[in-house]
């Protein structure tokens, strides 16, 4: 089997801000624990803040651009990709090409330090 | 003299020149602060060594510099290493050279600011305040919020812009037609609070100005685009009545009622130019049926010319093929009162959603008018109380309530 671990957390609590002491902190823990995994680790980063969002809307065939994350509404999480683009147009444009049942939403989110 | 000079350069060729840095080094901060440094130092070389025959390019040149020092400083903060600095002319030096062209990149600059990845109101004060110009403290005062408040607000759309990878590009062809909605859409809410603003003694003074520059920019850019040219033309068509908007007592005055000598036809002028154009092309949007609405109110010469409601009901019937919402839908049925009287009106209206029109105050402020004008004074006094508890324009305000006290006292209109 292979599982998904989706890491959630209070991001304005945690005060995890780019250069910040908490997030180095908070790095150096999960490498750490990385190497621990050793070859049970088959990828995994992690992503810029929320206030970097975006997300892309799908109801019927209309699909709109929103600021900010997926607002959990009756939709639950389904699946992920982690996609190389050159630029947000160019990662929405994959974005809206990825098949959904139904309406649904799909959130775009920078990996942490992969400028 | 000098002080002036860099003024009016400032005011002449400060948005290109941010807009070319911007674009240069796909960074809005580095654009910003690398201007301001400019214009200190022209305050400090232009008096010494004269003005320079070219001052926008002076100020370009010089703010290209101190981008690229501060990338440098950047670089070498993150122990990136990079070639040696190139020797730096001084600013004075740079005042014998030659003007250099500046490139024009207030559309991709544009673009940017409407990405549909910030939140509508961050692209209207981020377009207000980079692309126009516009200080901080004077968006804050239009957004009625502090000028802290829209200062961390800009500060987070930078940002967004910067950790989301919103490209400094012209979209290419797939994302074009969403890409320039957002940009249209952005500049109609922007002029829309201006236009709001009926006496422009408002914090939007500032604004309607603005737009109409922005706009005749666009449509230069864009000289095919028939929304963008019908923007142009609408924009310009609203500001027209400007000077009829307000009677003596400050009260609004609409539309059918206004006087039409008092329209400024240099402006009226302007915007079928535009319309005209957009009517040379394909297709017509929603913009352009609107802008077409306001055509054929302008043709109106003096109060005796008769009212052109037949005209604005088709333009209505046809603009709902291209946009049904509750605001064509509201603004048709004030003309379908005037042509098939205020029962057809009425019974339109009931068909719109009562949820979604309970805080749309222009559906309460027409059914109100149509209420006692069949003789329902009660009702009609109740829809005018709901759209007075909508409505904080003083000008409309006035005016609802003089439509108030008529219908209470039974009159019809």
């Amino acid at each position: 089997m292979k599982y998904a671990l989706l890491i959630y957390q209070d991001e304005s609590q945690a005060a995890l801000d780019e250069g910040s002491p908490a997030l180095k902190a908070i790095v150096a823990r999960h490498m750490a624990f990385s190497r621990e995994l050793g070859p049970k680790r088959l990828g995994g980063s992690g992503l810029k803040s929320t206030r970097s969002a975006t997300t892309l809307r799908t109801i019927g065939k209309d699909k709109t651009v929103h600021d900010g994350p997926f607002a959990e509404t009756r939709e639950q999480l389904g699946g992920f990709y982690l996609i190389e683009a050159a630029d947000l147009d160019a990662a929405l444009a994959i974005a809206k090409e990825v098949p959904l049942a139904g309406n649904g939403a799909i959130e775009i989110r920078p990996l942490l330090g992969a400028d | 003299m000098s002080q002036e000079n860099l003024e009016s350069t400032v005011r002449a060729a400060g948005r290109r020149v941010v807009a070319a840095l911007a674009a240069r080094y796909r960074n809005l901060d580095i654009a910003e602060d690398a201007f301001a440094e400019a214009c200190l130092r022209a305050t400090e070389a232009w008096p010494m060594k004269g003005t320079p025959a070219d001052g926008a390019a002076w100020l370009y040149r010089v703010a290209d510099r101190a981008a690229l020092d501060t990338l440098r400083r950047r670089r070498t903060r993150e122990r990136i290493e990079l070639d040696p600095p190139e020797p730096v002319p001084t600013a004075e030096d740079l005042m014998i050279e030659a003007g250099i062209p500046i490139p024009d990149e207030r559309l991709r600059l544009i673009f940017v600011c409407c990405h549909p990845a910030l939140g509508p109101e961050a692209r209207v004060a981020l377009t207000l305040r980079t692309v126009c110009r516009l200080s901080t403290e004077e968006i804050a005062r239009a957004f009625l919020v502090s000028e802290a408040t829209m200062a961390q607000r800009l500060v987070r759309a930078k940002q967004k812009i910067a950790d989301a990878g919103i490209p400094f590009e012209i979209p290419g062809k797939d994302a074009w037609a969403e890409r320039l909605e957002s940009v249209l859409s952005t500049l109609e809410v922007t002029y829309g609070s201006a236009h709001a603003d009926a006496a422009l003694a408002g914090p939007h003074a500032g604004f309607a100005a603005e737009i109409l520059d922005l706009t005749r920019v666009l449509v230069e850019i864009l000289p095919l685009e028939t929304e963008a040219l019908a923007l142009a033309a609408l924009v310009r068509y609203a500001e027209a009545r400007r000077p009829a908007r307000l009677d003596e007592g400050g009260a609004m005055v609409p539309l059918a009622e206004q006087d039409p000598c008092k329209w400024d036809r240099a402006l009226i002028q302007a915007a079928e130019a535009y319309l005209q154009r957009a009517a040379d092309l394909r297709p017509t949007g929603s913009r352009s049926l609107l802008a077409a609405i306001h055509c054929a109110w302008s043709a109106r010469q003096k109060n005796t010319d008769p009212l052109p409601w037949s005209t604005i009901l088709k333009l209505y019937d046809a603009m709902l093929s291209l946009r049904d919402d509750a605001i064509v839908r509201v603004n048709r049925a004030v003309a379908l009162a005037e042509v098939a009287g205020p029962d057809a009106a009425l019974h339109e209206l009931e068909a719109l959603d009562k949820v979604e029109m309970e805080s749309f105050a222009p559906y309460h402020a027409v059914r109100a008018d149509l209420l006692a004008r069949v003789g329902h004074g009660v009702e009609a006094t109740a829809a005018y109380d709901r759209v007075l508890s909508l409505t904080e324009q003083p000008a409309e305000r006035l005016w609802l309530e003089r439509r108030r006290a008529a219908a209470m006292a039974g009159g019809s209109r």
